[in-house]
């Protein structure tokens, strides 16, 4: 008897914790907000002290943060479990996918009085919206796919730190002068939970490929391009002729940021404004830091991946959670973009707790906004900005083309074993692996 | 004192609880799962045996059961004979016996993840990595350990072996006091050797307990997750993957939203295959506990 | 006879014999230093060694100085202590879960003997041949069901579920001598009397053996609790450990990892004889 007392208890209690949010006892709403694990301490000072802001100046609203971040491997435990925060952050790739299955909020209604809800960039905005045109999920930042590296290993190598590779020709040779010279690795490759397939999209589209074809309503895996053979082939000259990309082929978004803040990896290829993380996460040296425009390579098809990411609400999250999460997203996320006095009270915090104001992105909006808010929080950027000019120079001129849009992050999954056979067998037949994924590929395509 | 008295059923109570909520309700579930279309969002419908066909047609499965077996049998290369070789030399020992088993069963008490992340770094395969250092002094490698197709199974096995060696090694030192010391001494009048006594009196004293670590080492293994999930994530190019990830990849991995239906219906299949293992193990120790 | 194993004392008395058996022994022993005390001995070097030492030279004794912060900022920033505790807590929950559970049904099921015993007894063993793994997805969702993700119930309930010990506690309840509980009845104690001052008391070595196996298998137990504790503030060290490895500075993780084995080498010295005869229980039992 006692164990069903106990657990009827129990239950009770939990259902009342556990959910999307709710009323405290003192009346307020309670809303779940996400913030970044594994934060230096000033990025958790930076967070808290907009926390503050905001409830000063929405005293009926009480919000707790929670540690999240979108990961390929959890996010559906999350999601099934009902564990998400309330406002919560999706890559691009997942927006779409997570609207037709009402797994997220319809906060279209809230969004749509937004004073800017106009005005985002028409491609952007598709990311989050449904087919009728409606934004279930708010974009929130965007970025192109740049090329990392470390100057000191440059330098010590007898590079140029001043002259990043502009070639993939160059980007090889520069890979086998810092092994030679450093014994690090001269590029290095994400290859575990999606982020290899991830990667070898964005080599495929710089070297002028896309991994799928749409024709109406249906849609044609392409991802054994001669586009993507050719990338991959460059990655494998890397790897086994020059032996020029290190020892460990397993890495993953945050494993390759903390080896490469470590001083261990030359070139890496990920997000254009990974500054900010690397800072927060992994006590990146700012001197260390430089990072250039990713080469495109094969004629006019050839663009630079963009991403991004979406801000969502709990699926569970009842009407006043869901009112006070669109004016969580718009304080903290969306505001500092649009809104002079929120820009600089933003960066002018996030700077004070000496996390990075400045790191290159995209605009979420259009130039010319972004061009303004620019000139608004000047005075705070503290990042390395001159070292950063080999990509902030060209970002704007590359083409951007956006992620693949059907069942991306499962395409990604079944390219992981390709890019690490690739790297850790040297006699893989790229054309012959990636035959194989397309068939895969298809069916997850035709599925839909 | 007989009966079924409400006195009985309360006893009972936690029982029922526990094992209808925990256990009885979740084994039929995960039997109707496996034939149902199930993500959580939708209402499941029925989808007959399209989820075994969608498992035994995955390339991965295949895989998979390459990948487990081929754990198992260097397992039991590796973590058979090692416990038992030293279980019996320590027996021998006789002074500082304490010291022997202790140092054995010292990585037995650090916690598996622990051992799991240390280990890790441990195969770090760059020359500088710690063993490839030590091997290096010697000569040797530098090995890839886990970014190696060919090699990364391998350094899962020596981690598992070293981590569950030191257990083994304490069943096998308390199976070995239960050795009447009269059978040595008959073999001793019959005049064997040191080897003769192992292999005609030791060995065949402890066939039951070897058998039984035996079923159950082939039980564990099919059940591994812990290593290949931490060491590589079941790479590189899927040479760590084994069953038990591919379910949970099935279920847990996907973005959006788990394929349930092939988890259970795969963890059905490998159910009855251990299943049948289990009912051996059982039969085995009964007659043996008899005899 | 005194106790001997192989090598009678004449054995012994030989050169030869006796130079291989020392030779084997040293040998034996060398190597379980370097394999049971050397990885031990590693981490607690590079706990206190900054990072780019361990990374470029991992054998090489300080270099170039220690780093005690490492050990002060792995318990503040990584804050090894909550996870512990979460650990603890866990442990003792899923403990005193399957004892009540084991100890009340092996009581009802072998001392109270109702007619549908050997029925309910056949059901719940028959969940010994059941892998876990099957479990695995409709116990995340009957979780899910109950609104107990991110609480210990989560991991507590199902750990009750165990018919390993209700086997055990039931066939050593079978062995108590029932003439003691007809006495017993016949002084007019009525069941829960008899559970709680009679049957418990007799019970204690069966009861430290489930014990041993509760705590172990709550304290090693990674994939479950992952599933069902996604939120940190409530997740034990061996779930959390993995999460920060990609945040954390090599040097402070490393210290991490060597704070989280402290605890428990310490308690294994300090109670060893209960670990090794726990050890060697498991293999008698499971034997």
């Amino acid at each position: 008897m006692k164990s069903i007392a106990v657990l009827a208890v129990a239950t009770a209690v939990l259902a009342a914790c556990s959910g999307g949010g709710a009323q405290s006892a003192d009346g307020k709403t309670v809303v779940n907000v996400s913030l970044d694990p594994g934060l230096e301490q000033g990025a958790i000072d930076a967070f808290n002290a907009r926390v503050a802001q905001f409830e000063s100046a929405n005293p009926s609203i009480d919000l707790v943060p929670r540690e999240y971040k979108w990961d390929a491997t959890t996010f559906t435990t999350q999601l099934a479990g009902g564990t998400l925060p309330d406002v919560f952050t999706v890559p691009f790739t997942d927006g779409r996918g997570l609207i037709e299955r009402k797994q997220i909020a319809d906060i279209s209604g809230q969004v749509a009085g937004l004073p800017y809800a106009g005005k985002f960039n028409k491609e952007i905005a598709k990311a989050g919206s449904a087919d009728d045109g409606k934004m279930w999920a708010v974009p929130i930042a965007a970025h192109g796919q740049a090329l990392h590296y470390n100057r000191t290993l440059f330098t010590q190598a007898g590079l140029d730190p001043d002259k990043p590779p502009t070639s993939w020709e160059e980007i090889r040779s520069a890979a086998k002068q810092i092994s030679e010279k450093t014994g690090q690795a001269g590029f290095a490759m994400m290859t575990s939970g999606n982020t290899g397939g991830w990667i070898a999209t964005t080599l495929a589209y710089a070297f002028g490929g896309r991994t799928e074809k749409l024709e109406g309503d249906t849609a044609k895996s392409t991802v054994d391009s001669p586009e993507m053979v050719k990338a991959l082939q460059a990655v494998k000259a890397m790897r086994w002729d020059d032996n020029s990309m290190g020892a460990n082929f397993l890495y993953e978004w945050g494993t390759i940021n903390q080896d490469f803040a470590a001083g261990r990896i030359g070139m890496y290829v990920s997000g254009g404004g990974n500054y900010g993380s690397l800072k927060a996460q992994n006590a990146m040296k700012p001197e260390d830091y430089g990072v250039a425009a990713l080469p495109l390579t094969g004629g006019a098809n050839a663009g630079v991946l963009g991403g991004g990411t979406l801000a969502a609400v709990s699926a569970k999250a009842e009407e006043p959670v869901k009112a006070a999460a669109v004016k969580w997203i718009d304080f903290y996320y969306l505001e500092k973009l649009t809104n002079k006095d929120a820009a600089v009270a933003d960066a002018k915090t996030t700077a004070d707790s000496g996390q990075a104001v400045g790191s290159p992105e995209l605009p979420v909006f259009d130039k010319a906004a972004f061009d303004e808010r620019m000139t608004w929080i000047a005075q705070y950027v503290n990042v390395p900005v001159k070292q950063m000019t080999p990509y902030t120079d060209k970002m704007f001129g590359q083409p951007l083309v956006p992620e693949p849009t059907r069942s991306t992050q499962q395409v990604y999954a079944l390219l992981d074993p390709v890019v690490q056979s690739v790297l850790t067998d040297r006699g893989a037949d790229i054309g012959s692996l990636l035959n194989g994924v397309r068939t895969q590929a298809q069916a997850l395509l035709d599925k839909k | 004192m007989r009966g079924g008295g409400p006195a009985t059923v309360v006893f009972l109570l936690p029982m029922l609880v526990v094992f209808g909520l925990f256990s009885w309700a979740p084994i039929v579930q995960s039997v109707v799962m496996s034939f149902q279309e199930t993500n959580l969002v939708t209402a499941p419908t029925f989808a007959g045996l399209e989820n075994f066909r969608t498992v035994l047609a995955d390339p991965l499965l295949w895989t998979a059961v390459r990948n487990t077996l081929w754990f198992a049998v260097l397992a039991l290369l590796l973590g058979y004979p090692i416990p038992l070789v030293a279980a019996v030399l320590m027996s021998e020992v006789r002074r500082f016996k304490g010291l022997y088993s202790t140092l054995a069963y010292l990585p037995v008490v650090i916690p598996p993840v622990v051992a799991v992340l240390l280990w890790k770094f441990f195969y770090d395969a760059s020359p500088s990595g710690v063993f490839n250092t030590l091997l290096g002094a010697v000569g040797i490698g530098p090995v890839p350990w886990l970014q190696d197709a060919s090699t990364a199974m391998v350094s899962l096995v020596i981690e598992a072996t070293w981590a569950a060696a030191g257990g083994t090694v304490i069943i096998y030192l308390a199976a070995l006091t239960s050795v009447p010391p009269e059978q040595y001494e008959a073999a001793e009048i019959d005049g064997a050797s040191v080897w003769g006594k192992v292999w005609h009196v030791t060995i065949p004293r402890l066939r039951g307990v070897l058998l039984i670590t035996f079923i159950l080492q082939i039980v564990g293994t099919a059940q591994v997750f812990l290593e290949p999930f931490l060491f590589t994530g079941g790479g590189p190019a899927n040479s760590t993957t084994t069953v038990l990830l591919l379910i949970y990849n099935y279920a847990f991995a996907n973005s959006l939203g788990g394929d349930y239906g092939s988890a259970t219906a795969l963890s059905l299949m490998l159910a009855v295959v251990l299943g049948v293992l289990s009912a051996i193990y059982f039969r085995l120790t009964r007659s043996w506990s008899a005899s | 006879m005194t106790d001997r194993g192989v090598l009678s004392s004449f054995d012994w008395r030989r050169g030869r014999v006796r130079g291989a058996a020392r030779l084997a022994h040293t040998v034996l022993l060398v190597l379980l230093f370097l394999a049971g005390l050397g990885p031990v001995l590693w981490l607690a070097k590079s706990a206190i060694t900054p990072t780019q030492d361990t990374l470029r030279d991992p054998l090489a004794l300080w270099p170039n100085g220690f780093d005690f912060a490492n050990l002060a900022t792995a318990w503040t920033r990584v804050k090894i202590d909550e996870y512990f505790l979460n650990t603890v807590w866990i442990a003792a929950g899923a403990w005193l879960v399957q004892l009540l559970v084991a100890t009340t049904a092996g009581f009802a099921l072998s001392v109270l003997r109702p007619r549908y015993r050997k029925a309910l007894t056949g059901v719940v063993l028959a969940t010994l041949f059941v892998p876990a793994v099957v479990l695995l997805v409709p116990l995340y969702l009957t979780v899910v069901d109950l609104s107990m993700i991110n609480t210990f119930w989560a991991v507590w309930l199902p750990a009750g579920a165990n018919a390993f010990n209700i086997l055990l506690v039931q066939r050593f309840f079978d062995n108590l001598p029932r003439e003691v509980f007809e006495a017993a009845r016949v002084d007019g104690a009525g069941p829960f009397r008899l559970f709680w001052s009679i049957v418990l008391p007799l019970s204690r070595p069966i009861l430290g053996v489930v014990s041993v196996f509760a705590v172990i298998a709550a304290w090693k137990d990674f994939l479950w609790p992952m599933l069902v504790l996604p939120d940190p503030a409530v997740q034990p060290l061996s779930v959390r450990l993995p999460a920060l490895q990609r945040f954390i500075e090599l040097d402070v993780f490393l210290a991490a990892l060597a704070i989280s084995t402290v605890i428990p080498v310490a308690l294994f010295l300090a109670f060893q004889r209960l670990f090794l005869n726990g050890g060697a229980l498991s293999g008698a039992v499971k034997g």
